[in-house]
């Protein structure tokens, strides 16, 4: 779904429980976020942040709420910004939630909420819940999820480890790779990421596709000559720490299992990545 | 041709720079070398009671502390002493601080710091303790001698807020500096208001933040009391160590391996690239004072 200009106000009561709103909320675009949250900007421009609104309720002797509405641009970028930083797979807000000690982060369509009261009390998670609510129901339409997101094997999968993303930075999110961008990772590319259990072994999976076959082999080329320069044939290698590594280009995808225990785990992992639904 | 980056092989593979890296990014033990250089000094200290039971912090106990790091930096007995090691009565002091809402320089630390530089000599209208409008502020403007201090934490972009990245106010443009996940923040640091005034760095671990959610960073859930302060003249050991007791504590908290994400790839190019100090564990001689349990260091 394309941004368009939506009154991201109309989103926001005037008041929830016994907290008011201090009046109307303040915008931010692509130029302005930087004014509002600093260098954590980056995070979400990364993940091509379109607008967003915050506005902030008080109430005397409580902790303040402070609500942010993200318009993300499209419903992948909703969900890709909260997969980032979540840590559990809570559903009882939108499209997927998370509540740790008075924040409560979830999307819905393209939009990405947080609401923050800090520090947490009884009153205010009640009224938190209340307005995340609200926000919610005035929010028409649910998102899809990436469609590459789906090509993830179920078996094994830890589900609240799926990171969606697409910029490069965000490669090192469980398993550090390398410092540069060395499966060529751009806004045009889109990439998945997740865990996987295995016995006491986490095995990581990683797929980006590219937007055509030719960027794919070189990516697959690049990344094979700083990573595993040593596997000219077959799909495994295992490297200085003990653990397997194993890599295939399908078409204009790339798989890569990163930290399996053992060899056959990787090639297993990396023989039931689904097809393109098409 | 050198390599211009590095890989999780090359840091498994335990060449010396990679290894500096390694233990910034990686959970790597510590790699043990015989080294013959002279090393940097950093002084980590922690108080057990350093907070009161509405944890806030004690301002007797955070200036004793502050005064035992310095007087060990140092190698005095008196902290007055040591300070005249550190500032002069002639000059102008920027104390840069940090302001951030969830988790601020202390205001007992502040004030501490500022007790001892009058203590010295420097006449009170030539100390200015800030974090935002330094380029407004006459004392900045024309400091002589800087001290830096900000709580340690993690962030979305940098992968640490570290004392390297709290001179960003120092520049009209912060954004500017954000490329490559903020990779070049050293170059602040030979700026003409900053080049070589930086006397002491100050970075403060009561209760830092080692996992970043949402657009504010902070979740309450994501700190914990370590009640320490780390202090050295290198801001680039000063920030290692650091960044070295945040990836223990995320791997303890998430019971795995859990990298800073992004690496705080400023910090070892401080080093490696800018030559503004020292990042490499074996390079750092950490004096470890006061309370011991859970140092994770």
């Amino acid at each position: 779904m394309i941004a368009s200009n939506i009154n991201l106000e109309e989103f926001l009561p005037e008041s929830v429980d016994v907290w008011q709103s201090e009046g109307e909320g303040r915008y931010y675009d692509r130029q302005t976020l930087y004014e509002y949250i600093n260098g954590g900007a980056e995070l979400y421009l990364s993940y091509g942040f379109f607008c967003s609104i915050n506005k902030i309720y008080q109430q005397s002797g409580q902790p303040d709420i402070i609500v942010d509405i993200f318009d993300m641009g499209s419903s992948e970028n909703a969900f890709g910004v909260f997969s980032h930083s979540r840590e559990t797979n809570d559903k009882q807000f939108g499209q997927g939630s998370q509540y740790t000690s008075g924040l409560l982060l979830y999307w819905k369509d393209r939009f990405y909420i947080s609401i923050l009261a800090s520090p947490e009390t009884a009153e205010s998670k009640r009224a938190v819940f209340q307005l995340a609510s609200q926000i919610e129901k005035a929010i028409p339409h649910k998102g899809s999820i990436p469609e590459i997101v789906d090509q993830l094997p179920p078996e094994g999968l830890i589900q609240e480890s799926i990171k969606y993303f697409k910029h490069h930075i965000w490669l090192n999110s469980y398993y550090f790779i390398s410092d540069e961008n060395i499966l060529h990772i751009t806004e045009k590319t889109e990439a998945v990421m997740a865990k996987y259990q295995k016995n006491d072994n986490k095995t990581i999976l990683l797929l980006v596709r590219y937007p055509d076959q030719e960027k794919a082999v070189l990516a697959y080329d690049y990344f094979l000559r700083n990573f595993v320069p040593e596997m000219k044939e077959g799909l495994t290698y295992q490297i200085e720490d003990g653990s397997w590594v194993a890599c295939k280009l399908d078409g204009s995808l790339i798989k890569v299992v990163f930290n399996a225990s053992e060899e056959q785990n990787a090639l297993e992992l990396l023989g039931t990545i689904k097809q393109k639904n098409k | 041709m050198k390599k211009k980056f590095y890989t999780r092989r090359d840091f498994l593979k335990e060449s010396s720079a990679a290894v500096a890296a390694g233990t910034l990014y990686l959970n790597m033990p510590r790699k043990l070398l015989a080294q013959e250089l002279k090393k940097e000094k950093v002084v980590l200290i922690r108080a057990k009671d350093l907070l009161d039971d509405s944890k806030k912090v004690r301002a007797d106990n955070i200036a004793a502390m502050l005064d035992k790091a310095v007087m060990t930096l140092y190698g005095t007995s008196e902290p007055l002493t040591a300070w005249q090691q550190i500032i002069k009565p002639q000059d102008i002091v920027g104390i840069k601080s940090n302001v951030w809402g969830y988790l601020p320089t202390p205001p007992e630390l502040e004030k501490a710091i500022k007790h001892r530089v009058m203590e010295v000599g420097v006449a009170e209208k030539n100390i200015s303790i800030k974090d935002r409008g330094l380029l407004s502020d006459k004392v900045f403007l024309n400091a002589t001698a800087l001290i830096n201090t900000r709580p340690m934490r993690t962030h979305h972009w940098s992968g640490v807020g570290t004392l390297l990245k709290n001179y960003i106010m120092f520049v009209k443009n912060p954004s500017a500096y954000h490329g490559d996940t903020c990779a070049d923040l050293a170059t602040i640091w030979k700026l003409p208001l900053v080049k070589d005034k930086t006397r002491l760095n100050i970075l403060v671990m009561i209760t830092p933040l080692f996992h970043s959610v949402g657009p504010h960073d902070f979740n309450s859930q994501y700190t914990w009391v370590y009640n320490g302060l780390i202090v050295g003249q290198d801001p680039v050991a000063v920030d290692a160590t650091g960044v070295r007791i945040l990836i223990a504590k995320r791997k303890e908290y998430f019971k795995e391996d859990r990298p800073l994400n992004p690496p705080p790839k400023h910090i070892f190019l401080a080093d490696t690239r800018h030559h503004l100090g020292t990042a490499d564990p074996t390079k750092i001689e950490l004096i470890k004072l006061g309370w011991q349990e859970n140092i994770l260091i």
